[in-house]
C-alpha cells in the first residue's frame, strides 16, 4: 500500500515516513502542497497523510483541489491546530479522518489501515480486518482462509461491525439492522447475537463492550 | 412601575418628576386668574342689574310742589327682566329724600359714599347679612334723592361656585391633556434611547459587533460610539487570544510530534534495547510534556477573554457523552477498566469544543486515578429541569479537606499517579463557570470513589449569556 505523506516539518515527516515504512506501507514524502499535488498526478497511490499547515497552499487548499478533480483518495489530515472550525471545515471538504499532534505511530498507522480498507471495501466488496476478510457483497466471511458459517442475523451484526472497525457502534444501530431481517425481537436480541458472532470470531478479532452504548469490534493486538 | 432605586436614574422619571408640580403650580395659578376674571364679570353684571332696579325704582319718585313722594312703594324684588324665579333674591331697598329723610322702604339700609361713578357700590352688612348695595343718586329739583338697593351677596357666590368649578374642571382636563402629551413626547423622545437598549439587550454577552449608529440621537451618539469602541477592543483581544492559542498549539506540537515520532521508531531499533528503560522514561516524559501543552491550550481556550465572541449552540450531551467514551475507550482498555455510559438525551447551550475538553478531563482524570478492574461511568442527565454531565469513579476518592484545592491550578492530590499536571479540574472548572454550570465534587456510590458532576442552568434559560465569575454561587462544595 501506497501512501503519501504531505508534512513541512522535516522532523515529522521522517518520523511518518520511517514508522509507517516499519509497519509495511510504501511512503512518498511532499514539503508543500504544490509537490504534493504534482506527485498525485503522476502516481498512483492509496492514501495521503495530509498536514494543514502548510507553508504556501495550505492542506486544505490542496485537499479542496484533490475534491475538486473528483478523486476519491483516502485522505487523513494532520493538524497541530486543534479549532473545531477546522476540523469541520476538513471534514467538510471530504477528508475522511483527522488527527490532532501530536499522535503515537500506531494510532496514525491503525487509522491509515481502517481507511484504506474502507475504501477497498467500496472498490471490490471486500474488507480485510486482520485474519478476517470479509466478502460483503457476497456475504461470505473467512478465517485464516477457511470460511465461516454465519446465520443471516450473525452476518447483519458482523457487518455492521466490521464495516465500523475500531468505532463504537450502539446498541440501537445494532437493533435496526438486525430488525429489518425479522420483527421479531426481544430485548436482549442484540446481546445474543453479539455473543454468538464472538464465539464464531473466537480470537481473530476482539468485539468489546461498552457498558451503556453499544460494541467496538477490534483486530486483536499484535 | 417598580420604585428601584435605579429609577431616580431614569430620564423619564426626572423629566415627569419636573414637569409634573410645575404643571400643577401653573394649573392653580390658572385657576385663580380664570376665576378671578369671570367673577369681575360676573360682579359687572349683578351691579348692573342692581343699578337698572335702582333707575327703576327711580321712575316712583314723584315731584310735586317742591315735595317728593314715592307713589305706589314698590316690591321688594329685583328689577323686572332680571328676576330669577329659582332664585328667590332677598332684596332690600330704601328711598332717601334730601336730608337722609325716609321716603320708602328699609330704614336700616345705609347709604354709600359718593364718589365719581353713579351709582356707587358697597359691600355692607345688614344684621347678619352680607349684601351688596349700590346707591343711585337723583339730582331733582328738590334736591338729591337717594335710592339704596341692595341684594343678598350670597346670593351671587352661588353662580361664583359654578364658574369656580368649571374653571377647575377645564383647567384639569387642560391639565391632564398636557401631562398626557408631556408623557406621549417624553416616550417619543427617548424612542432612539430605546432602541438603542432593544438593540442591546437582543443580542447575548458574547455578541460584540459594533452597535448601529443610523437611528442613534446625538445626544447619545458619544455614549453608543464609546461602547463600540469597547466592543471592537474586546474582539479584538478575544481573536488575537484565540490567535495566540492556536499559534502556541502549532509551534508547541509539531517538535513534540516529530521528537514523540523519532522516540518511538528509536525504541523499535534493535540497537536501542539496552536503552530501553531510558527511553521509556524519555518517552514518558515526552508524552507528559505533550499533555501539559494541551492542558494549558485547552485552559487558554477555555479563558473567558477567548471565549467572548464565542457563539454557544445547543448541545447534545449524550452524543457528547459517546464521542468522549470514544475517544478514551482505548485507554479504559489498556488500563482494564470497565467505562460506560449511563447517557440520557439532553442538551446545553455551550461551546461544543470547550464541553469536548469538559468532560474529556473528567474522563482522562477518572481513567488515571481508577485502578485496574475499576469502574467508570459517564452520565448526562436532566435533574431539577436541569442539564448535567457526571463521571463517577471507584477509584480512591478525593478527600473532603482537598475538595475546592483540586480545583487550583496545578494542584495534584499528594501520591497522584499518572501523567496529569494538574491543570484537569481547573479546566473543567473554568469551562463550567463559563456555561454558569456547578461543579460538584462528591464520594461515588457506597462513600466510594469519586463523583463529580457539573450542572448546568435550565433549558431554555438564557445559559452562559455572561461569563460567570462568582465562584462562590457556581461553586459549591458537598460532602
Amino acid at each position: 500500500m501506497r501512501i503519501l505523506v504531505v508534512e513541512d516539518n522535516d522532523l515529522v515527516a521522517d518520523a511518518i515516513v520511517r514508522g509507517m515504512t516499519m509497519v509495511g506501507f510504501a511512503v512518498d514524502r511532499a514539503a508543500t502542497a504544490e509537490a504534493a499535488g504534482a506527485a498525485l498526478a503522476a502516481e498512483h497511490f492509496d492514501l495521503a497523510v495530509l498536514d494543514i499547515g502548510l507553508p504556501g497552499a495550505d492542506g486544505l487548499s490542496l485537499l479542496r483541489r484533490i475534491r475538486g478533480s473528483g478523486s476519491t483518495l483516502p485522505v487523513m489530515i494532520l493538524t497541530a491546530r486543534d479549532t473545531l472550525a477546522v476540523k469541520v471545515e476538513a471534514l467538510d471538504l471530504g477528508a475522511d479522518d483527522f488527527l490532532m499532534k501530536p499522535f503515537e505511530q500506531a494510532e496514525l498507522a491503525a487509522r491509515c489501515r481502517a481507511l484504506i480498507r474502507r475504501s477497498n471495501l467500496s472498490a471490490n466488496g471486500q474488507l480485510s480486518l486482520g485474519r478476517m476478510r470479509i466478502d460483503v457483497t457476497g456475504r461470505q466471511l473467512q478465517i485464516d482462509n477457511a470460511p465461516v458459517d454465519l446465520t443471516g442475523r450473525e452476518w447483519l451484526v458482523l457487518e455492521c461491525l466490521a464495516l465500523h472497525a475500531g468505532r463504537v457502534v450502539s446498541k440501537e444501530r445494532l437493533q435496526q439492522a438486525i430488525a429489518n431481517w425479522d420483527q421479531v425481537l426481544t430485548p436482549n436480541a442484540v446481546e445474543v447475537y453479539v455473543s454468538r458472532v464472538r464465539t464464531k470470531l473466537g480470537d481473530a478479532a476482539v468485539i468489546r463492550t461498552v457498558r451503556g452504548l453499544g460494541y467496538r469490534l477490534d483486530e486483536p493486538r499484535a | 412601575m417598580s420604585l428601584a432605586p435605579d429609577s431616580a436614574t431614569s430620564i423619564r422619571r426626572r423629566l415627569l418628576i419636573f414637569l409634573l408640580p410645575s404643571l400643577a403650580v401653573l394649573m392653580l395659578a390658572g385657576v385663580y386668574t380664570n376665576y378671578r376674571a369671570a367673577m369681575l364679570f360676573v360682579q359687572a353684571a349683578y351691579d348692573r342689574r342692581l343699578a337698572d332696579s335702582a333707575l327703576a325704582l327711580a321712575t316712583h319718585i314723584r315731584i310735586t310742589d317742591r315735595e317728593i313722594h314715592v307713589d305706589a312703594a314698590p316690591q321688594a324684588q329685583p328689577a323686572a327682566g332680571t328676576e330669577h324665579a329659582d332664585l328667590p333674591a332677598p332684596f332690600y331697598y330704601s328711598i332717601l329724600g334730601p336730608g337722609g329723610r325716609l321716603l320708602a322702604g328699609n330704614p336700616q339700609l345705609p347709604t354709600t359714599q359718593p364718589g365719581s361713578a353713579n351709582p356707587t357700590y358697597a359691600d355692607v352688612r345688614l344684621a347678619t347679612r352680607e349684601l351688596r348695595l349700590a346707591t343711585y343718586r337723583l339730582p331733582t329739583a328738590g334736591g338729591t334723592v337717594i335710592i339704596n338697593v341692595a341684594e343678598a351677596s350670597d346670593w351671587r357666590a352661588r353662580p361664583g361656585h359654578f364658574i369656580l368649578a368649571s374653571t377647575w374642571l377645564m383647567d384639569f382636563i387642560q391639565v391632564d391633556v398636557t401631562l398626557l402629551l408631556v408623557w406621549v413626547a417624553v416616550h417619543f423622545g427617548l424612542k432612539p434611547l430605546t432602541a438603542v437598549r432593544r438593540q442591546i439587550e437582543a443580542r447575548s454577552a458574547r455578541e460584540l459587533r459594533p452597535l448601529e449608529v443610523a437611528a442613534v440621537p446625538s445626544e447619545v451618539r458619544p455614549l453608543v460610539d464609546a461602547l463600540n469602541l469597547l466592543f471592537e477592543m474586546l474582539s479584538e483581544a478575544a481573536r488575537s487570544q484565540r490567535q495566540f492559542v492556536a499559534d502556541t498549539a502549532h509551534q508547541l506540537r509539531t517538535p513534540i510530534t516529530g521528537l514523540l515520532g523519532h522516540l518511538e521508531l528509536l525504541m523499535r531499533e534493535p540497537a536501542a534495547v539496552p536503552l530501553q528503560s531510558r527511553l521509556a522514561a524519555l518517552h514518558d516524559e515526552l508524552t507528559r510534556l505533550a499533555h501539559s501543552a494541551n492542558q494549558l491550550l485547552a485552559l487558554a481556550r477555555a479563558d473567558p477573554s477567548a471565549n467572548l465572541t464565542d457563539k454557544f449552540e445547543s448541545i447534545e450531551l449524550k452524543s457528547l457523552v459517546e464521542r468522549v467514551i470514544e475517544q478514551h475507550f482505548d485507554r479504559s482498555v489498556e488500563g482494564g477498566i470497565d467505562m460506560g455510559a449511563e447517557a440520557q438525551a439532553t442538551r446545553v447551550n455551550g461551546s461544543p469544543r470547550l464541553l469536548e475538553d469538559l468532560l474529556g478531563n473528567l474522563v482522562d482524570n477518572a481513567l488515571n486515578y481508577t485502578p485496574k478492574g475499576g469502574r467508570v461511568t459517564v452520565r448526562s442527565g436532566f435533574q431539577d429541569g436541569r442539564p448535567y454531565l457526571e463521571v463517577e469513579d471507584d477509584g480512591p476518592g478525593i478527600p473532603e479537606a482537598e475538595r475546592v484545592r483540586v480545583r487550583q491550578r496545578f494542584y495534584r492530590l499528594p501520591g497522584s499517579p499518572g501523567r496529569g499536571c494538574g491543570l484537569g479540574l481547573a479546566i473543567v472548572e473554568e469551562i463550567s463557570q463559563l456555561h454558569r454550570g456547578v461543579l460538584t465534587i462528591e464520594a461515588g456510590a457506597n462513600a466510594r470513589g469519586t463523583r463529580i458532576r457539573v450542572q448546568f442552568p435550565p433549558a431554555g434559560a438564557p445559559a452562559a449569556n455572561q461569563p460567570a465569575r462568582h465562584r462562590e454561587t457556581a461553586t459549591s462544595i458537598s460532602s
